[in-house]
């Protein structure tokens, strides 16, 4: 291993080297920081909303045209369910307010005493006529679902307080840390106004209306109240696995018999929903995708296109060092090595580049801060990237005569 | 020490051979001082280089130190190349990016030597043809008789049998040339057996024995005694 | 002289063309990269309405509780309640003003071969249409008596009169909306400002087409709910009564004034306004009553989104490694030529003429790039308009960015070729070159 003389050469023609280690670095720095964010999208599209297999679930909302007063709309509502529940492949049905993923919804601050002045977190309401521990297939941590009893339905605009209220773990871990959570009252709102409900349970996990990311997305409350006398409504339906889209076209069909008036209905399952949700998120993460390719595409082209250039622009030297004694082998060795020199060099550089990307991207941008692994990681795709480019050159290097030494001028 | 016997050389371009050297047959005693001369295009240098291993011939037989050449592979040839010939060329071929020591340095790597072995190879090879004060020096500041001599250290480092030397003086004025060939003679009066192709006839009278060779055979064998050489001008001080 | 160079420069590239592929691809690719997320971000930043942007002032109050009040704590929404846009409505202040919320409603064709559907679009007052510049190709905005009693008249868009009406002009004709029959007096070009700085409170803020417009007042009167986020700070009387007395925020307001000095004068205006508010018993935060004109909006409303910016840093960092990879290519290329700059010079070239001809044919190789740059930019944009409607709007190559990509392109292989030109200046004249 001769670095010494390698190093000592390298230092004397200085701007080939620099350029390569300067791309090595470059590469470093994008690559650990685009595969840092493709690997926190990737993991924000992947939870869970709460919803058990999601590709059986879909919903439907139903408007009414012709708008007939709310007793009519009760009755409407109350009929479609009955309807829905005999679509054969049903496994079971919700009346809800809003849906996870669907950035629709309601935001209510929430409380855990009425005197405070300062709200203890903004929960995400989900509101809702039926089981959704059923038709979603939500995990009990504590506590039971709703009674029967439990179930209000009210005019549209007017402000009772609900019965029970139902929490996400998330929610009951930030208002009452390690403490148990049924029987406990939360508030909606805050002071005289505030209307105050017992907790009868809590579920694992159900996200936002939002699928906010972080700690956010997962706070979450459940009402059993329906507001009646908007003209329409959002059924959530589980189908039996595989028959989701049979069961779809049934249950619209369904719904329209049994309609006197006109309606109109807009379907959608939750995969779409998923799918709209983190559309952005996969798109970002496709273009880094594309873009890291193309990354290292260019670096492995610039490494092979100098070392190409420094064989060709040393051919004598090669023979000469040929005719003195150095085996094809060492020829290679001699490039391999020099080329692990500059892209070290290249790598130590990226390192630091890549620290001061991600800091940018923290402090503009209010992005996360890079786990070590990733550049250890890319340090190492770039090492392996760099030797085996130089191989080709070092190989042809390895092939020149040793004859160069005598024939050429 | 070398001989081949009906060598030939024989260089295939496309549609065109080139008969470089044909039943080429020499012998070079150990201690020998031997000259290689001859018209261009004569097929010296073809001579030079497969004595030299630097090119593999197509027929014949040619042993080198008692060892048999002739099917050995790539990497055998370069440790042969590496163990027992020094090589000097008209062009000097120092690697301009390394300082001296690291210049006489390279053959002794792929030797094997361990750091300090090295060391001293590469002071004493400097010492022995007056350089040693410029060890860290580059090149390109030395003079061509000067590199030459580096080149020689070069060769000299790892005391090699054989010395192949191709024009070392070509691109030297007469008083380098003169005190290179002052080197040679001290090498050779050492025990080193050298072979040396030069197109300068001065030269060739020099020797103790003098090949010609014309259209890739040996033409004539001449052997003159050192005191019959007549030089005109003094042997020079080394520059 | 150029010329020269010119044709030298396109002949030496022609001479090794995988070199040149490689570095005309190179460049290419970061210029691409580049060009494309800029685009979006340009487009996305760009004035909609550049000719009155500074003189249209969106106001935001803060109608919240005293307590639980945190000046640093961002607003839930910018909006107003009901209460506040009558009372703007009626303030005269600036030449012109519009209040108005968003709303979704079920249309029924005349055709009766065609569903009903929703569509979606705004119930502002009449001022709208004028206040930002929406061209009609047929009829026009309703009469001011109109808008005052909320009559049941509709301006649709120019698609949704062809889905109803097919082509003819149908003005005068009726269609059933919100359950009652809506007469149309108006049809509206292409207007589609990108982003709908008119109404961004609702999320959607690229790629939306409003398809109708109603008065405000007329959905008001049909008790239409909107189409957006509402924000309730206290409680609220039950129905949609209630909601119109209540503080709950889920309108938007705009005034127009003569010219941006004007400002000064309605802020004025507006802070007298709260602090008689405050008198009756509202507003009892006294926080600071803002008014935004159209770019401040933008930015409030934070209208380019984080992933914007970050594609587009990541873009130019992509170009920085192209470029000192493009260095390293024309070192290459320019090293070997040594024996050729040395004839030149021997016959009586002098650096400048070396100089001079050298970086030409790195501006070929820019103009190359350029041209490929380009085309592969369409082509990402046109890859990245597929993810949504709202991209779709935004990435969309101009006329600017157009010469920009040429200005880059050239830009960055001049920059790129000046070390290796340099270099190639340097090398003495001489007949006859021997290389090591």
């Amino acid at each position: 291993m001769e670095i010494r003389p390698i190093l000592s050469s390298l230092m004397r023609n200085k701007t080939g080297p620099i350029l390569v280690a300067l791309q090595v670095a470059l590469s470093l720095a994008i690559l650990a920081n685009a595969l840092h964010i493709v690997g926190e999208r990737r993991a924000a599209a992947a939870r869970p909303s709460g919803i058990a297999d999601e590709h059986a679930v879909f919903t439907i909302n139903i408007s009414h045209l012709r708008g007939d007063g709310p007793e009519q709309d009760l009755a409407n509502q109350n009929r479609e369910i009955a309807t829905l529940r005999a679509v054969p492949g049903v496994v079971s049905v919700a009346n809800v307010g809003q849906l996870p993923m669907s950035n629709s919804g309601w935001n209510t601050t929430v409380a855990v005493e009425r005197s405070q002045t300062r709200e203890s977190a903004v929960a995400s309401t989900y509101s809702v006529a039926d089981s959704v521990v059923q038709a979603w297939g939500l995990v009990l941590a504590e506590g039971r679902d709703f009674s029967a009893a439990e179930y209000v339905d009210i005019p549209m605009g007017s402000r009772d307080t609900p019965r029970a209220v139902m929490l996400t773990r998330a929610l009951a871990a930030r208002l009452w840390p390690n403490q148990a959570t049924v029987g406990k009252t939360l508030y909606i709102g805050m002071g005289e106004d505030a209307m105050g409900i017992p907790v009868v349970g809590v579920v694992e996990r159900l996200q936002d209306h939002n699928a906010n990311i972080g700690e956010r997305g997962e706070m979450s409350i459940i009402v059993p109240r329906r507001e009646y006398g908007a003209g329409g409504a959002t059924y959530t339906v589980r189908a039996a696995p595989g028959q989701r889209e049979r069961v779809i076209r049934d249950a619209e069909d369904a719904l329209r018999k049994a309609s006197g008036d006109p309606v109109i209905l807009h379907t959608r399952t939750i995969d779409e929903l998923r799918a709209a949700r983190y559309r952005a998120d996969v798109a970002l993460s496709w273009t880094l995708v594309v873009v890291s390719v193309l990354l290292l595409l260019i670096t492995a082209g610039g490494i092979v296109g100098m070392a190409s250039l420094w064989v060709n622009q040393r051919r004598k030297q090669i023979g000469v060092r040929r005719a003195l004694g150095a085996r094809k082998r060492d020829i290679v060795r001699y490039f391999i090595t020099e080329n692990v020199l500059i892209t070290s060099a290249g790598v130590f550089g990226g390192v630091l580049l890549g620290i001061g990307l991600n800091q940018l991207l923290v402090n503009r941008l209010e992005m996360e801060r890079l786990p070590l692994g990733y550049l250890a990681g890319g340090a190492v795709v770039l090492w392996a990237l760099g030797i085996a480019a130089a191989y080709g050159p070092a190989w042809r290097a390895a092939g020149i005569s040793p004859a160069l030494a005598t024939r050429s001028a | 020490m070398l001989r081949m016997s009906n060598l030939s050389k024989v260089y295939r371009t496309h549609m065109i051979e080139t008969h470089a050297l044909r039943g080429f047959e020499i012998q070079v005693n150990a201690g020998e001082f031997v000259t290689v001369t001859g018209p261009s295009g004569s097929g010296k240098t073809s001579f030079l280089n497969i004595a030299g291993l630097l090119e593999e011939f197509t027929d014949g037989e040619y042993i080198l130190d008692g060892v048999n050449v002739k099917g050995l592979d790539d990497n055998a040839r370069s440790r042969l190349r590496n163990e027992k010939l020094g090589f000097i060329f008209q062009g000097f071929n120092l690697i301009p990016d390394l300082n001296l020591f690291d210049n006489v340095d390279v053959p002794l790597r792929y030797r094997g030597f361990n750091a300090r072995e090295r060391k001293e190879r590469i002071e004493d090879a400097l010492a022995k043809v007056g350089l040693a004060s410029r060890m860290k020096h580059y090149p390109a500041e030395l003079s061509g008789g000067q590199q030459q001599r580096v080149a020689i250290a070069r060769a000299l480092a790892g005391s090699p049998k054989l010395l192949l030397a191709d024009e070392p003086t070509g691109n030297l004025d007469t008083q380098m040339a003169r005190g290179v060939m002052d080197l040679l003679e001290q090498i050779n009066a050492a025990g080193t057996t050298i072979l040396m192709v030069t197109h300068d006839p001065e030269l060739a009278v020099r020797t103790q024995r003098n090949v010609h060779i014309i259209d890739g055979q040996v033409s004539d064998l001449v052997r003159r005694a050192p005191s019959l050489a007549d030089s005109p001008v003094p042997a020079a001080v080394p520059a | 002289m150029f010329g020269y160079y010119f044709k030298l420069g396109v002949r030496s590239l022609r001479r090794n063309p995988v070199l040149t592929t490689l570095m005309v691809l190179t460049l290419a690719i970061g210029v691409a990269a580049s060009v494309s997320t800029l685009t979006i971000l340009h487009m996305m930043s760009g004035d909609p309405i550049p000719q009155k942007s500074t003189r249209l002032f969106a106001p935001v109050l803060d109608n919240r509780p005293a307590e639980n009040y945190d000046p640093g704590h961002e607003r839930p929404d910018d909006q107003l309640t009901y209460i506040d846009v009558v009372n703007l409505l009626k303030s005269g202040q600036g030449v012109r003003r519009t209040g108005m919320y968003g709303i979704a409603a079920v249309i029924e064709p005349p055709d009766k071969q065609i569903e009903p559907f929703w569509t979606e679009g705004m119930a502002p007052t009449r001022d709208f249409f004028a206040m930002f510049d929406v061209p009609f190709v047929y009829g026009g905005p309703w009469s001011e008596a109109d808008d005052a009693r909320g009559a049941d008249v509709v301006v649709l868009s120019r698609e949704m009169a062809e889905k109803l009406f097919g082509d003819a002009n149908p003005i005068g004709r009726q269609v059933r909306l919100l359950d009652a029959p809506f007469t149309v007096i108006g049809v509206i070009g292409a207007w589609s400002p990108q982003p709908r700085y008119y109404q961004l409170q609702s999320g959607r803020k690229f790629g939306v087409n409003e398809d109708l417009f109603i008065p405000l007042a007329s959905a008001i009167r049909h008790k239409s709910s909107h189409n957006g986020g509402m924000s309730c700070s206290a409680r609220s009387d039950p129905g949609f009564e209630g909601i119109l007395r209540s503080e709950c925020t889920w309108l938007q307001f705009w005034f127009e004034t003569a010219s941006s000095a004007d400002r000064a004068d309605l802020q004025a205006w507006l802070d007298n306004y709260a602090a008689d508010q405050r008198r009756l018993g509202r507003m009892k935060r006294n926080a600071p009553n803002e008014l935004y004109d159209v770019p401040e909006w933008l930015v409030h409303m934070k209208v380019v989104g984080k992933d914007n910016k970050l594609s587009a840093w990541l873009a130019f960092g992509f170009l920085a490694l192209c470029l000192v990879n493009t260095i390293g290519l024309l070192l290459a290329k320019f090293s070997v030529r040594a024996s050729e700059v040395g004839i030149r010079r021997a016959l009586g070239a002098s650096r400048t003429d070396i100089f001079r001809q050298f970086l030409t044919e790195s501006a070929v190789i820019g103009l190359a790039g350029g041209v490929l740059g380009l085309l592969l930019a369409f082509g990402a944009l046109a890859l990245l308009s597929l993810q949504s409607s709202a991209m779709a709007a935004v990435a969309r190559m101009d006329l600017a960015m157009l010469a920009f990509t040429f200005a880059l392109s050239v830009l960055a292989a001049l920059v790129a070729g000046l070390l290796p030109t340099w270099r190639a200046c340097q090398v003495t004249p001489a007949l006859q070159l021997k290389s090591q």
